[in-house]
């Protein structure tokens, strides 16, 4: 018998033989690019109404020296071994229990104080890597030390989130990175979800001119790659002047810091104001990688980031756009304790990350670094693995399920607090998740996926809408994991009913379900 | 043996050249087979190309990186380059230069001095169908690899190990075909040497003491010479840069059994290039219908190739050197030691769409800023040096022909042609109409936006 094939695998030969092209773009087929498509109306939305959540990612590239970002300036064995390059506490700025932000952040330090940064310490992984390349790929695809992916975590999440992808293309972008050498964060298997650019009038009119067709490329390997090729002239025909057209409609309500990462934060205000439905958003600044003579250049790098991030943060705000936006900053590692013999500091590994937004619920996240508890290579442990922090915001600020967000990583990662709706304690006592049928209304079977945290005994059943058990689909004990049962609902009279899931920890989860 | 014929013969140009013209195309059929097109032109030494000034010769000095000085050498050096491959006529030289660069990648930010670099790049030159071992022994004590992989200064008793390990993982024997261990031995063998200006210094009081020290196997006093002779008795070392080469002419998805038969050859031929390279032009797999149009063409290739497919002769340099930053692959400063990865590398939405920018700028003399370019194209004499200039439908197939390697399907050749006819007919179509340079140039600047274009 032929093998049934997922999801997944279709997706991926469709890609495959399509190129990744759009099937859906027939109306751009053998034309030149010209007009405004007619689904840009859609981008005018009403103030107030409810609008995607988006996350953007600032990418310091190089390796962020944490320990003079977030500054452990009461303790003295940061000065042991920082003789030159430590940062005094009357010169830094006080956070709490003994740490400081780096003098230049004084934006982020006026934003801290009114709530709206979460900083999250000692975030790295085990066996930690200090190669800019690997360690980079790592952050990029959310993988192990070990084990290596060639697709980035949110490109795994955004081939959940648009399960069309690449046989139709949304109308807005899925992801959109400043730049010009697209990270692997936005890269799977079915293809490239990201639109990269540097300047949105300067896109449209570059991709001016150039023509789309939807003819399949042969199966060879010069097919493949004119299939790659067409998919990112499809890809930049079908969002150049949506992305053009949101720029223009777009507004910033202040002026930014004439920087590099100004401008791409700039940008990125614009769009998002414009009603763009793009989630994800990737920034980068560079030169991180400070290895000799690093005070003034280090300090420099942070003046420029906090007076971009306050002035992203005070243009979204301006414009009721704070709840919807949250911004997270990574690095490929933290760098060395000691200081080198060049003023600098060599690579190292963890170090803090931080979360920037009204949503956050804002301090200081996790024990102080200990400076000497310390790897055989002479850096600072890691506490919180980084994957914790993105499922926190896939979850707590994005929306994202317990379930997915497992599939992203392949692993559950308990939460951190770091936003309002974050659990509060740390580590999260994780118990149970419980995912809305599929499908609903449902006819005679319904796919019933649910999540157990800690080993325990669960329920699952079904209950008519007075409160009466119909159906019990499942009883007994379960390990930890995610399970998922095709429910025979065939029984059940047309209506509305209650999907229950009860745990032996007292915790009690409801689903709706109508039944046709 | 592969067939002769014009399908061919253009992508053995396409491969081993930075792109070719219509007389190019028409030089290369003269010769009548590929034994004769690849032994009297593409494999031909030639003399190297005199210098880009007298700076060459100067002795670095920290005021020439004060006064702004180095910065403009290294401009005149880049364009000195892309002029070469303009004019590299039907030779692969400057291909291997730029594959030596790429192999052997070092950064002008860290070697500062353009001196260093050019004295490199000439060497790469010399070395372009030379000997691979000794080319890897040049290099190993070349003042400028000295400088970017720290070889300089490291000193026996407490050595870096920075050129040591890429000498194994990316110049010689790849990952996975030597331990941690070899690269300590080996980084005390490459001990003691020092760059004074131009030259490089070997001071026997830095280098290593012990009586012996063993690498890959075998316990010897070695000194560089003779370390890189024991690495090229490895297996993995010709396997290795002959998977290279493959990926760089002809897949980037290497045929490993083909790999494997050239990597004999190499051996055969005590890793002698030129020989290597034309087993490789001459093997009926290099010309394999499948993989005709699948490489992605570096920055080089397009910018170079396209300037030489409209026969600008004088193409603007500070264009390409600009244009050559957005699209990623700056001449003299690769991303890192490993070089450019190539191939989809090039591509994301921003310098695909910088690519179609710089092919209008042929067309229309202007940049995407709006600047000038020098060396426009005359879009009616460019017409008339075609014998099918006046009939539309052949000249579409013409240009196809000359400048798409991938096989066009039908729809995109009406496309074309639809362009230029611009509402006319085969029939009422010449280049005397008035307005047919506009017609021209949408149908040249839509052939040069074909994502098929971006493949050779």
């Amino acid at each position: 018998m032929k093998k049934k094939l997922s999801r997944k695998e279709f997706l991926a030969q469709m890609a495959w033989i399509s190129g990744g092209v759009g099937f859906g773009l027939s109306a751009v087929s053998g034309k030149a690019f010209a007009q405004t498509p007619a689904h840009l109306a859609s981008l005018v939305q009403s103030a107030g109404a409810q609008r995607g959540k988006v996350m953007v990612i600032i990418q310091l590239s190089g390796g962020n020296d944490g320990l003079n970002t977030i500054i452990p300036a009461e303790d003295d064995q940061y000065f042991v071994k920082r003789p030159d390059i430590g940062i005094k506490k009357d010169a830094a700025l006080p956070i709490k229990e003994g740490m400081y932000f780096n003098p230049a952040m004084t934006g982020i330090k006026k934003l801290y104080d009114n709530g709206k940064v979460s900083v999250l310490q000692n975030i790295g992984y085990a066996n930690p890597d200090r190669s800019h390349f690997r360690a980079t790929d790592i952050w990029n695809t959310g993988s192990d030390a070990k084990t290596v992916l060639d697709e980035g975590w949110a490109g795994r999440f955004l081939s959940a989130k648009y399960p069309q992808f690449p046989v139709n293309l949304p109308s807005h972008p899925m992801a959109i990175q400043l730049g010009s050498v697209e990270s692997m964060l936005f890269q799977s298997d079915l293809g490239r979800f990201g639109t990269v650019f540097e300047d949105p009038n300067l896109f449209y009119q570059l991709v001016s001119g150039s023509s789309a067709d939807t003819d399949l490329p042969p199966a060879t390997l010069a097919g493949e790659e004119l299939g790659f090729l067409k998919q990112v002239a499809t890809t930049s025909l079908q969002y150049a002047s949506v992305i053009r057209d949101g720029a223009t409609k777009g507004k910033n309500t202040l002026t930014y810091p004439n920087t590099n990462l100004g401008r791409q934060l700039g940008i990125i205000s614009k769009l998002i104001s414009s009603g763009l439905e793009t989630p994800v958003y990737l920034a980068t600044i560079g030169g991180f990688d400070t290895h000799s003579n690093q005070l003034t250049q280090h300090a420099n790098l942070w003046k420029t980031i906090s007076e971009a991030v306050l002035a992203f943060q005070t243009d979204l705000e301006n414009m009721n756009l704070g709840d919807s936006v949250a911004l997270m900053t990574f690095s490929e590692f933290g760098r060395r304790l000691n200081q080198n013999g060049t003023m600098g500091t060599d690579h190292g590994t963890a170090a803090p990350m931080l979360v920037i937004g009204k949503s956050v619920k804002g301090g200081l996240v996790g024990a102080n670094p200990n400076l000497k508890n310390l790897d055989a290579n002479g850096d600072i442990k890691f506490n919180y693995d980084y994957r914790q922090v993105y499922s926190t915001v896939l979850r707590d600020h994005m929306g994202v399920d317990g379930v997915k967000t497992q599939d992203i990583f392949n692993k559950t990662f308990e939460r951190l607090p770091i936003f309002s709706n974050s659990p509060e304690v740390l580590p999260e006592a994780t118990s149970l998740e419980l995912i809305t049928p599929v499908p609903n209304p449902v006819e005679n079977f319904a796919l019933i996926q649910y999540s157990v945290f800690d080993k325990m005994s669960i329920k699952l059943a079904v209950y008519d809408l007075v409160g009466q058990e119909i159906q019990v689909l499942f009883s007994g004990e379960r390990a930890v994991g995610s399970y998922q049962i095709t429910a025979d609902l065939s029984r059940l009279q047309a209506g509305f009913y209650i999907l229950n899931l009860i745990g032996s920890n007292g915790q009690r989860l409801n689903k709706r379900m109508i039944k046709q | 043996m592969p067939i002769w014929n014009q399908q061919n013969v253009s992508h053995l140009l396409a491969r081993s050249l930075f792109g070719f013209s219509k007389d190019d195309l028409t030089k290369a059929m003269g010769y009548g087979s590929f034994q004769d097109l690849i032994d009297k032109t593409i494999l031909v030494d030639a003399s190297l190309p005199t210098p880009p000034n007298a700076w060459v010769n100067t002795v670095p000095a920290q005021t020439q990186l004060n006064d702004g000085s180095a910065g403009r050498w290294y401009t005149e050096m880049t364009n000195w380059w892309y002029s070469s491959m303009v004019n590299e006529g039907l030779n692969v030289r400057e291909k291997m230069v730029l594959f030596f660069h790429n192999h052997f990648s070092n950064e002008r930010d860290k070697v500062s001095y353009p001196q260093n670099m050019y004295h490199q790049n000439q060497l790469f030159r010399k070395f372009a169908f030379g000997n691979f071992k000794q080319l890897v022994k040049e290099i190993t004590i070349d003042p400028s690899m000295l400088i970017y992989l720290d070889g300089r200064g490291s000193r026996g008793s407490g050595p870096n190990e920075n050129y040591a390990r890429e000498l194994m993982e990316l110049f010689t024997l790849g990952i996975g075909n030597y331990t941690e261990t070899d690269i300590k031995q080996a980084a005390k063998v490459l001990s003691g040497w020092s760059v004074n200006g131009l030259n490089a210094v070997f001071t026997t009081g830095s280098w290593y003491t012990e009586a012996s020290v063993t690498v890959l196997n075998k316990t010897a006093k070695f000194d560089y010479k003779t370390l890189i002779d024991h690495i090229f008795d490895q297996k993995a070392t010709a396997e290795f840069i002959c998977r290279k080469i493959y990926k760089e002419f002809v897949s980037y998805k290497p045929d490993e059994a083909f790999v494997l038969k050239m990597a004999d050859v190499f051996r055969t031929n005590k890793y002698e290039m030129k020989p290597l390279l034309r087993f490789l032009f001459l093997s009926e797999n290099f010309y394999n219908a499948a993989i005709i149009g699948s490489k992605i063409k570096n920055p080089a290739e397009l910018m170079v190739g396209s300037a030489k497919l409209l026969q600008v002769k004088s193409p603007d340099l500070a264009n390409i050197y600009e244009l050559a930053r957005t699209l990623q692959m700056q001449l003299f400063q690769p991303p890192n030691v490993a070089g450019w990865t190539g191939q989809r590398e090039w591509i994301s939405s921003t310098t695909y769409s910088h690519r179609g920018g710089f092919t209008d700028s042929l067309l229309t003399g202007k940049r995407y800023t709006g600047a000038n370019v020098t060396g426009k194209l005359d879009p009616i004499a460019f017409a008339r040096s075609f014998s099918n200039s006046e009939k539309a439908d052949k000249w579409v197939d013409d240009m196809v022909s000359l400048a798409i390697r991938f096989p066009l399907s039908d729809v995109r050749r009406k496309m074309l042609l639809d362009t230029i006819l611009d509402g006319t007919i085969v029939a009422n179509w010449n280049t005397y109409i008035l307005g047919t340079d506009a017609r021209i140039n949408k149908f040249l600047k839509m052939l040069m936006r074909l994502p098929e274009y971006q493949l050779c």
